[in-house]
């Protein structure tokens, strides 16, 4: 066991091609090192073998386990370090070394905190960005609030007033000329029946209630349909002109009451 | 020999040897490559071995340390390595064998159950490690980890030899107290 503890190092030393006394002793320490070695392994070679089965394995392992490390505990307690000389060049030597170690390290390092330090920029870069676009986000949609907290009343309400009343005369004025217009109309084309007419046949039978213009038929039915909206049914009186009655329902002007034929009604066109 | 003896012979110069023994030819193979592939300080010589015993007239250098590969996908791997144990010197245990089960990854093709493997290298008192050899990144990382523990069981590294690099794997792998 105390074989695998050899420091094998120094080997590495045996390469070099200038003799010189460091060298000389270095190379001396190997070869009694190795001497050393060769007895132990000739101690070795007389020990059996042995080999193991399932069930005597774990305890039998165990117990050499604990053996074993025993005297590697004893060995390690008488054991002191043993030192290589410290002669110049075996120090400068060891010195290069570890020194390339480091550097080697150090670079890895530098490396890793380089790329790290790029990434780290490029994520402030990106932060920057979006903070920027969000407080220009932030600025327009403050102004935007600002603009409909306080809007700017550019109309006063007398002046909408005014609009409203000269709309309604204007309206007013134009019903007015309409109605005079459909007046004249029906004078022109709808007249009432000359009276003055010689009654040729004597067993026709005449009205004798005073029959009104068509104008007044229509303002009869008129007048219903916007005063009593649910129920516009006007009787048919005696001073309707039945012509014109037939006028008015066969044009669809007026409609008769679906259940009562004495009863027309305005048709209503502006609904 | 028939029986494999740690310290049989005298170490190379700077050498360390590591013998895997498996019925995986094509895995072994490459996890082979992928160890000579690692940065060491030490000479690496790895060799294959489907069985123990290995043929004795063969002049191969001391052997560092042995890893019985065991797929799990196949019972034949497990009782050819149970059979191989039977031709390792118990010395050897002290810290030179490990145990390493790959295909673990596909539970499916599985005949082999997890813990079959976990009781025989408790057993044998010895590290498991589990890999997916066929994975590329699994594979260098467990090359890695071998090649580190070659060094140590080769003593190669001051100050610490197999044995305490045993005590140090113990912590985890050890099932409770049932077995004992």
């Amino acid at each position: 066991m105390s074989l695998s503890q050899q420091d094998l190092d120094p080997d590495s030393t045996t390469d070099m091609e200038d003799v010189t006394d460091a060298e000389e002793e270095l190379i001396k320490k190997c070869e009694e090192m190795w001497k050393d070695m060769e007895e132990c392994q000739n101690k070795l070679s007389l020990v059996g073998t042995e080999t193991l089965t399932d069930s005597n394995a774990q305890l039998s392992l165990l117990i050499m386990q604990v053996k074993c490390l025993t005297s590697e505990l004893s060995q390690w307690r008488k054991e002191t370090p043993e030192m290589i000389p410290l002669k110049e060049e075996v120090l400068v030597a060891l010195g290069k070394e570890e020194f390339q170690k480091l550097r080697g390290d150090l670079e890895l390092v530098l490396s890793t905190i380089q790329s790290r330090n790029e990434k780290l920029k490029e994520d402030l870069e990106r932060e920057q960005k979006w903070l920027d676009e969000q407080q220009q986000i932030l600025e327009s949609l403050s102004v935007l609030h600002n603009e409909l907290k306080h809007p700017v009343v550019t109309f006063s309400e007398s002046r909408i007033f005014n609009q409203l009343k000269t709309k309604m005369r204007d309206i007013k004025e134009y019903k007015e000329k309409i109605l005079v217009t459909l007046g004249e109309f029906l004078e022109d084309h709808f007249p009432l029946p000359d009276r003055n007419v010689k009654k040729k046949k004597k067993n026709i039978q005449e009205s004798t209630a005073q029959l009104i213009t068509l104008h007044e038929i229509l303002e009869i039915l008129l007048n219903r349909l916007f005063d009593v909206p649910h129920d516009p049914y006007v009787k048919i009186s005696g001073s309707f002109w039945p012509p014109y009655i037939e006028l008015l329902l066969r044009n669809g002007i007026a409609l008769r009451h679906p259940e009562d034929p004495t009863r027309i009604r305005l048709e209503a066109f502006h609904q | 020999m028939s029986v494999l003896r740690p310290l049989d012979k005298l170490p190379g110069l700077n050498t360390a040897t590591i013998l895997l023994v498996g019925t995986d030819d094509v895995l072994l193979q490459q996890l082979a490559g992928s160890m000579l592939k690692e940065d060491c300080a030490s000479e690496l010589k790895v060799h294959l071995a489907k069985s123990l015993p290995l043929p004795s007239d063969v002049n191969r250098p001391r052997i560092d340390l042995i890893v019985f590969v065991v797929n799990l996908h196949s019972q034949h791997s497990l009782r050819n390595v149970e059979e191989s144990l039977h031709h390792v010197d118990s010395t050897f245990f002290l810290g030179k064998v490990s145990f390493l089960a790959t295909g673990a990854g596909q539970e499916s093709h599985c005949s082999v159950h997890r813990n079959t493997v976990v009781k025989l290298a408790h057993t044998y008192r010895s590290p498991l490690l589990f890999c997916d050899l066929e994975v590329e990144g699994f594979r260098t990382t467990m090359a890695q980890r071998l090649v580190r523990m070659l060094q140590i069981c080769a003593g190669h590294v001051p100050g610490v030899s197999a044995l305490n690099l045993l005590s140090l794997l113990r912590s985890t792998e050890n099932p409770s107290l049932e077995d004992l």
